[in-house]
């Protein structure tokens, strides 16, 4: 027990000694220490940046709808072959994955076109969604003034349109819209409904979009990249909270290739993704950009530990006496290694510290800038210093082990 | 039977500098008991220095044997030999070598940080210490603010503090004024008559007269030993 204590002491006494040796040289100190401290503030930086993409990423994804299934009418090419045949998707697949799979909550078949608005004097253009009462349902979405679409809207095509935020204020600036006309391609509508705003992902605005029933989308815009009458451009499909997309996609992908009577090894004329792959997807990407961010922010802490193991060089070989000495004294190899290491490793925590409140600081100033999340907890805020540390450790060994190779008696007669 | 606290048998240090080989220290078999005071004396380069750093176990012989307290340090590890200077051995060099920008206290607690004691009695023997060297009063200066013979003094407890069988000082005197140099060879012989065993390099031959023992060299080997004829006895401060 005394030993510990003793032990720990001993560390204490390295950390007054090495702080006492950097207070001696304190401008050098402040020089050397300021390479580890970008490098941190860099790091940190990147490691932040890095996490908000992953966050506001994942924030799109699940503002998508938590746990669906995209269905699209593309040949599903992913095992690399190209092809040019056109995909299939219709109406009637939708209502029997609805019937057939299990766990389906709701379904969102769709149709997709570019609209052109005009109200007052004022236009706009913006996409088009046609849809049915099931896409509230999927995307999580419903209206914030009026209401959504309807079955009736649908069984009637009923030339209503519901208007996301951006589409509504730029067609109305701060005006209630619901109720009144506006013309859709030439053709009047009633407006029914604002949407609630979903906000922005990665500069594309989630608000700039009209829904509309997809029977009228049929009815009255441009669908002329679609094979027949029954077919959509996207199907959405909600499933119950916990259950298993993978599961879903695999039962879904049998009764689709069912359907069109796909042989084996022919690709599917049609794509299922789901937000579960996305996620996954998502999360290895931002992966990768995270380590390449930090990899790149790694070079400026190498610079800055290559600049920490310079300067204990010089340490060691001005001290070299008072290696000697302490030598003399009793102390034993490992006691001066172990003295010059809690000094590079002092060094480059307070160089770490310093550069972590930069980072906050740094982060916090980014985030009010550009609008992109850049959090840095108190894992990162911690790995920052003890990282920092480490770098100390790695860049101040050799000098230390050198220290502490040095033969006594020749240490003593140095000068 | 007590074993010699010092023995060297056979001992040689050579140095070979382009191409010539100097013998620092030739075949020198001799032994030193507890409880003496050896003066060792001899020309520039006689090789006394060599001499006392290979019986301080600091420098490592070319050939020939050490032993110290009975143990033989030939095959000793560093960690071995670190611990045997630590515990047995107490050295006083000519520039003092304390800590700069270090208190009194804590340069001489520096050898009890390797010998494993915990801060606060740490602190309190090299407090005792100090106050054996009649320096109570000086225990927060640093060497800076402290004069010679004071920061010898220092020196002097820091060796004492972790109770060794010897001191070993390579001209302690050197960088001192006489009336000073008599003050600190009377420290010497006040810790001698307390039964420390006190090994000192000098080559003045009015400072190696304090010793009751004198041992000269000269090109690396013992030309004389014997017995102090007419022994100082230094006055107090
Ligand atoms: N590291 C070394 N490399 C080469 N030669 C050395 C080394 N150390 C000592 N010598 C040589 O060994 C001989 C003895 O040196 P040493 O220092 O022991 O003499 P000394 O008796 O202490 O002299 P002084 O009274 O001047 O201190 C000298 O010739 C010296 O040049
Ligand atoms: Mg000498």
């Amino acid at each position: 027990m005394t030993s510990i204590a003793t032990r720990l002491s001993s560390y204490g006494i390295n950390v007054a000694i090495a702080l006492t040796a950097l207070r001696t040289n304190l401008m050098r100190s402040i020089l050397t220490t300021l390479g580890v401290m970008i490098g941190v503030l860099a790091v940190t930086l990147a490691v932040a940046v890095g996490s908000g993409a992953k966050v506001s990423v994942m924030e799109s994804i699940n503002s998508l709808g938590s746990n669906m299934a995209l269905v699209f009418p593309r040949p599903d090419t992913e095992g690399g072959r190209g092809t040019e045949d056109r995909g299939r998707l219709t109406m009637r697949d939708a209502r029997a994955i609805e019937r057939e799979i299990d766990g389906v909550s709701a379904i969102a078949p769709q149709l997709r076109s570019s609209i052109q608005l005009v109200a007052t004097g004022r236009n706009a253009s913006t996409a088009a969604i046609g849809a049915t009462p099931g896409y509230g349902i999927v995307s999580n979405i419903t209206a914030e003034r009026g209401r959504f679409i309807t079955d009736a809207d649908v069984n009637s095509a009923s030339r209503v349109i519901v208007l996301g935020p951006t589409v509504a204020k730029k067609l109305y600036g701060d005006f209630d819209p619901v109720g009144e006309r506006v013309r859709v391609n030439r053709v009047p509508f009633t407006i029914i409904g604002i949407l609630e705003s979903k906000g922005s992902s990665f500069g594309n605005d989630n608000d700039d979009i009209a829904i509309v029933p997809i029977s009228t989308a049929r009815q009255r815009f441009a669908t002329d990249t679609l094979a027949g009458p029954d077919d959509l451009h996207m199907l959405f499909v909600g499933f119950q909270d916990g259950f298993s997309l993978r599961t879903a996609k695999r039962e879904m992908t049998r009764l689709m290739r069912d359907r069109y009577r796909v042989r084996d090894k022919e690709i599917s004329p049609f794509t299922i993704r789901t937000t579960e792959e996305f996620m996954q997807e998502t999360a290895q990407v931002t992966a990768i950009f995270q380590a390449v961010l930090v990899a790149i922010a790694s070079i400026s802490l190498l610079v800055g530990g290559i600049g920490i193991m310079n300067i204990m060089l010089v340490s060691v070989t001005e001290r070299t006496r008072e290696i000697g000495l302490r030598m003399a004294l009793g102390a034993k190899r490992s006691d001066i290694r172990n003295q010059f290491l809690v000094e590079a490793a002092v060094l480059c925590m307070i160089g770490g510290v310093i550069g972590l409140i930069l980072a906050i600081a740094a982060a916090a100033a980014f985030e009010k800038a550009v609008d992109f999340p850049a959090p840095i907890g108190i894992a990162t805020s911690i790995g920052a210093i003890l990282f920092s540390a480490l770098i100390g450790l790695i860049f101040g060994g050799w000098p230390a082990v050198r220290a502490s190779r040095l033969s006594p008696i020749e240490a003593l007669r140095s000068e | 039977m007590v074993p010699p606290l010092v023995e060297t048998q056979d001992l040689v240090k050579e140095y070979v500098l382009g191409g010539e080989t100097v013998h620092a220290v030739n075949h020198v078999s001799l032994k030193i008991e507890r409880g003496e005071f050896v003066a060792i004396m001899g020309a520039s380069g006689s090789g006394k220095s060599t001499f006392m750093n290979m019986i301080g176990c600091l420098d490592v012989p070319s050939s020939g044997e050490v032993l110290i307290d009975g143990i033989a340090t030939r095959e000793m590890t560093s960690d071995a030999m670190a611990e045997l200077r630590n515990s047995k051995i107490g050295f006083v060099f000519q520039q003092f070598n304390l800590l700069a920008r270090t208190s009194a206290l804590d340069n001489v607690a520096v050898p009890l940080i390797y010998a494993g004691v915990s801060g606060e009695a740490r602190r309190e023997r090299a407090r005792a210490t100090l106050t054996q060297m009649g320096l109570a009063d000086r225990l927060d200066h640093s060497p800076a603010k402290l004069s010679g013979g004071q920061q010898q003094r220092v020196a002097i407890a820091r060796a004492l503090v972790t109770n060794p069988l010897m001191l070993l000082a390579d001209e302690p005197t050197g960088a001192l004024d006489t009336h000073t140099s008599e003050e600190i060879m009377h420290v010497f012989q006040t810790l001698n008559d307390e039964g420390i065993t006190v090994v000192l390099v000098t080559h003045e031959a009015d400072i190696a007269d304090y010793a009751a023992r004198r041992i000269v060299f000269r090109d690396g080997e013992v030309i004389e030993d014997g017995p102090v004829a007419n022994r100082r006895r230094g006055r107090a401060a």
